[in-house]
C-alpha cells in the first residue's frame, strides 16, 4: 500500500548537517543527565575548610518554619554557613533516598532522622558517631531519650524534640452532650458508643492503619518492647501480650462500628475532621501544627488532654514521632556539621528559634522549661497552658528499648496486614502475627542474629 | 555517480543516524537491566555488631527467584492483575471497537465532537485520572452514590481500578481503530450497500473483519499495558484499604525496593515479571501475525 520511497543520494551538506545535529543530541543529552536535579551534590565539594575559609554544609529538613532558624545561624556565623534543602518526600522515601545516595557518597551534610528510623540509618552506615566531636552529650538529656539516639556506646544523632501522644477532642461536641474528657480507656470507650449512638455520623476517632508508629505508641503505653538486644542478639516481639492487648482493645471498638477505620490524612478522614464527622485525634504534640491543613475551619474548638491511661492514675505514655538530626558519611566537615546541629538542638538559643518557628517540644531537659513555651502554638490558642501539658505529659514518656534495624519492614507489613484485617474483617492479632513473622524473616536473611 | 562511491556514502549515514538511539538504548536500557540481573543474584549480609555496621553484599545464588516464587503473596498479586486484565481489556476493545464503528456509520452526526470527547480522557495523566476518580469514588466526595455503593468492597475493588484504567485509554484505541476504518477502500462498502445490506450487517460482516488486524493490534497493547498496572492502584491506595503496598506486581517490585530496601529482592521480582510480559508479549505477537497473514496481503 506504501509506494517505497525512491532512493535519492543526500547531498553532502546534508551529511554533514545530520552528523552535527546528532552529536549536538546527544551532547545535551548527556548535559541533562548530569545536572542532577538533587541539589545535594552540590556544597560539600567546593570551597575549602581549612581556617579563614568559609565552610558550606547542607542540611536536609522537612519541617515548616526551619529557613528562619536556619538563617539565624548564617548571620551569627559567617565562617560555616549552612544552605537548607527541604526533601521531595518525607519519611521512608527521605530515608532510601539517603541511603541510596550514601553509597554514592552525595548526601547532605546533615538530615533530620526520626527516631524509628536512626537504627536502619546506622546499620545502612548512613550517620556516622558523634562521640568524637560532641562527647558531653547525655548530660543534656534524659535516658529515655538518650536510649533512641545512642547505640553500644556510640551516639549517632543529637535529639531535637519529644513528642508525647496526646488525645485531641471537640469540646463543643463533648459540651453538648454532657461528656467528660476519658480518662482512662474504658472511660473512652464509654464516650466514643455515647457519641455515635447520639449520631450515627460522628465518631470519637479513627484505627490508623497507615501509620504504624501511632500503633507503636500505643503499644509503648502498654508496657511492649517490639525489639530488645543484649549482646549482639536481638529479640522481636511484635505480637507480645501488652501489643496484643492494645490490637484486641481497638479491634473491639472498629467491630462495634463506633470507630472510623479510615487512616489518618486520607481524604475521608480530612473530610470527616474538617465536617466535624470525627470528633476526637489520638495524636501527639506535634498535632496543632498539622491541624491548619487538615481542619482549619474547627480552629479553636479543639481541646488537649494527657492520652487516656489503662488504670487510673497511671501517666505513662509513649510516642508518636520526634527527631534527632545527623551527620551523614557524606559529610567532608563532620565537626562543623556537629557544631551546628549541636547549636540548634542543645543551646538555649538554637531551641527558642525551633520553639518559635517549628512548634517543637525541645528533648533537651534544661529548655522544656523555656519562657517561650509559656505560649500555646496558634492553633491551640485558646488552651494558653498547651505547653505545660506537654512538659508534664512527657515526664511519663516511655518507649521501646530500640528500634528494629529493618524498621521500615516492620512500618511496611504493619499498613498491609491492619489494612486488610479492616477490609477483611478479621483478627488484629492475627496481623500482628503476620507483622511479627515478616520482620522476623527479613531480619534473619539479612543476617542479623535473631534469637529464637 | 560511480557505484562503488555511491554505496560507500549510504553505508555511512544510516549507522550514524542510528547510533544515538542505540548508544542511549545501551546506555540507560541495557546497562541497568544487566546490572539489575547482577543485583537480582545478591543479597545483604550482615556482621559487625549489633546494628551491623559493616555489611556486604554476598552472592546469594537464586535464593531471590526462589523467595519470590514461594511467596503466596507474589502469586495473589499475579492473580489481581490478571483479574483486572480479564476485566479491562475486553472492555477497552469490545468499546472501542464500538466507538469506532459507530462513528464511521453513515448516519453518524456529531462525529468531530465524540471523537474529542472519547478521546479525551486520555489526555488526562494515569495519576490525576486515578485521584478524581478516586474523589468521584470516596463517600465523603462522591456524587455518584458512593455513601450507597461501596466502591471499595473487596468485590467491586477490581472493576474501580479497572475502570479507572479503561476510562483513560478507550480514546486512544478508538482512534486507532476509527483511522484503520476510515483507511478502508470504499468499493467494497459501497458494493454491499448496493445489495441492500443494513449499516449493522455492514458494520459487522464488512467492516469488522477487514480491521480485524488493527483489533488484534490494540488487543495486545492492552494486554502489555494491563501487565503494567501500577499507576492507578498507587494513585488510589491513600483513599481507602483495599488496596495494599503489594496489590499488583508492580506495585510489589517498587515497595521491595524502594520501601523494605531490599533491592535484591526488588531486581529478582522485577525480572521474573519481565520475563512473563516478553513470553505474552511474543505469544500474543505471534497470534497478531497469523492474524494479519490470513486477512492482509
Amino acid at each position: 500500500m506504501i509506494s517505497p520511497l525512491t532512493r535519492r543520494p543526500l547531498s553532502r551538506s546534508g551529511a554533514v548537517a545530520a552528523s552535527v545535529l546528532t552529536a549536538a543530541a546527544l551532547a545535551v543529552t548527556a548535559c541533562s543527565s548530569g545536572s542532577s536535579s538533587s541539589v545535594s551534590a552540590s556544597s560539600p565539594s567546593s570551597s575549602a575548610g581549612s581556617s579563614g575559609q568559609v565552610v558550606h554544609l547542607t542540611i536536609t529538613d522537612w519541617d515548616n518554619g526551619m529557613p528562619a532558624v536556619v538563617s539565624a545561624w548564617n548571620q551569627s556565623h559567617p565562617d560555616i554557613q549552612v544552605q537548607l534543602i527541604k526533601p521531595a518526600g518525607t519519611g521512608y522515601t527521605l530515608y532510601n533516598k539517603l541511603i541510596t545516595d550514601n553509597r554514592a557518597g552525595t548526601n547532605p551534610d546533615i538530615s533530620e532522622i526520626e527516631y524509628q528510623a536512626l537504627p536502619e540509618m546506622v546499620a545502612n552506615k548512613v550517620a556516622i558517631s558523634l562521640n568524637k566531636y560532641l562527647p558531653n552529650l547525655s548530660q543534656t538529656y534524659g535516658s529515655a531519650i538518650m536510649e533512641q539516639a545512642q547505640f553500644q556506646g556510640q551516639v549517632y544523632g543529637v535529639p531535637q524534640n519529644i513528642c508525647p501522644m496526646v488525645f485531641f477532642y471537640r469540646k463543643d461536641v463533648f459540651a453538648k452532650l454532657h461528656l467528660t474528657a476519658p480518662t482512662t480507656w474504658a472511660q473512652y470507650t464509654a464516650d466514643a458508643a455515647a457519641i455515635h449512638k447520639a449520631n450515627p455520623k460522628e465518631y470519637l476517632g479513627n484505627f490508623d492503619a497507615a501509620d504504624p508508629e501511632w500503633f507503636a505508641g500505643l503499644a509503648q503505653q502498654a508496657g511492649a518492647n517490639w525489639w530488645t538486644a543484649s549482646g549482639n542478639t536481638w529479640s522481636v516481639a511484635i505480637n507480645d501480650a501488652a501489643t496484643q492487648k492494645v490490637a484486641n482493645y481497638w479491634q473491639g471498638l472498629v467491630s462495634s462500628g463506633v470507630i472510623s477505620p479510615e487512616p489518618s490524612w486520607s481524604t475521608q478522614w480530612l473530610t470527616g475532621m474538617n465536617k466535624g464527622n470525627v470528633v476526637g485525634w489520638i495524636s501527639a504534640q506535634w498535632a496543632p501544627n498539622q491541624f491548619p491543613t487538615i481542619a482549619p475551619s474547627t480552629a479553636g474548638q479543639w481541646t488537649a488532654v494527657p492520652l487516656p491511661a489503662w488504670t487510673a492514675g497511671d501517666n505513662t505514655v509513649g510516642t508518636w514521632g520526634g527527631e534527632a538530626e545527623i551527620v551523614t558519611a557524606s559529610s567532608k566537615y563532620p565537626q562543623q556539621a556537629a557544631e551546628f546541629i549541636n547549636w540548634m538542638n542543645d543551646s538555649q538559643l538554637g531551641l527558642n528559634l525551633l520553639i518559635k518557628n517549628v512548634d517543637v517540644f525541645p528533648a533537651a531537659t534544661f529548655a522544656q522549661s523555656s519562657p517561650l513555651l509559656q505560649t500555646p502554638p496558634p492553633f491551640m490558642s485558646d488552651q494558653p497552658s498547651y505547653n505545660t501539658l506537654m512538659a508534664s505529659v512527657a515526664k511519663g514518656v516511655r518507649g521501646f528499648q530500640i528500634w528494629g534495624p529493618d524498621a521500615s519492614v516492620t512500618f511496611s507489613s504493619y499498613s498491609d496486614a491492619f489494612a486488610s484485617a479492616l477490609q477483611n474483617h478479621t483478627s488484629f492479632t492475627a496481623a500482628l502475627g503476620t507483622v511479627q513473622s515478616k520482620t522476623v524473616s527479613d531480619m534473619k536473611n539479612s543476617g542479623f542474629q535473631v534469637a529464637g | 555517480m560511480p557505484i562503488a562511491g555511491r554505496k560507500k556514502h549510504s553505508s555511512k549515514l544510516p549507522v550514524l543516524l542510528v547510533a544515538p538511539a542505540l548508544v542511549l538504548l545501551a546506555l540507560f536500557t541495557f546497562a541497568p537491566a544487566g546490572y539489575a540481573v547482577y543485583l537480582s543474584l545478591m543479597k545483604l549480609h550482615v556482621t559487625g555488631g549489633l546494628l551491623g555496621t559493616s555489611s556486604t553484599q554476598a552472592f546469594a545464588g537464586l535464593s531471590n527467584y526462589a523467595s519470590t516464587f514461594s511467596d503466596p503473596e507474589f502469586w495473589h498479586s499475579l492473580s489481581r492483575m490478571l483479574l483486572i486484565a480479564v476485566i479491562g481489556v475486553p472492555s477497552t476493545v469490545i468499546l472501542a471497537t464500538t466507538f469506532a464503528l459507530c462513528m464511521d456509520a453513515n448516519a453518524a452526526r456529531l462525529t468531530t465532537v465524540t471523537r474529542l470527547a472519547i478521546f479525551l480522557p486520555y489526555a488526562v495523566p494515569g495519576v490525576i485520572a486515578s485521584i478524581l476518580w478516586g474523589f468521584l469514588y470516596l463517600p465523603a466526595t462522591s456524587p455518584i452514590g458512593g455513601s450507597v455503593i461501596n466502591y471499595f468492597g473487596n468485590r467491586a475493588i477490581f472493576f474501580t481500578v479497572a475502570n479507572v484504567a479503561v476510562w483513560g485509554v478507550v480514546g486512544f484505541n478508538t482512534v486507532v481503530l476509527y483511522t484503520a476504518l476510515r483507511a478502508l477502500p470504499r468499493d467494497i462498502r459501497q458494493a454491499a450497500e448496493i445489495d441492500g445490506a443494513s449499516e449493522m450487517q455492514i458494520a459487522l460482516h464488512v467492516k469488522l473483519p477487514q480491521i480485524a488486524p488493527a483489533i488484534a493490534m490494540i488487543s495486545l497493547f492492552s494486554v502489555i499495558g494491563a501487565l503494567q498496572l501500577f499507576n492507578e492502584p498507587t494513585a488510589l491506595k491513600p483513599l481507602t484499604n483495599a488496596i495494599t503496598s503489594t496489590w499488583v506486581p508492580l506495585m510489589r517490585v517498587y515497595s521491595d525496593a524502594f520501601v523494605n530496601n531490599n533491592i535484591y529482592g526488588g531486581a529478582a521480582s522485577a525480572l521474573t515479571l519481565l520475563v512473563m510480559t516478553v513470553a505474552l508479549t511474543v505469544g500474543g505477537g505471534a497470534v497478531t501475525t497469523r492474524l494479519i497473514g490470513r486477512q492482509g496481503k
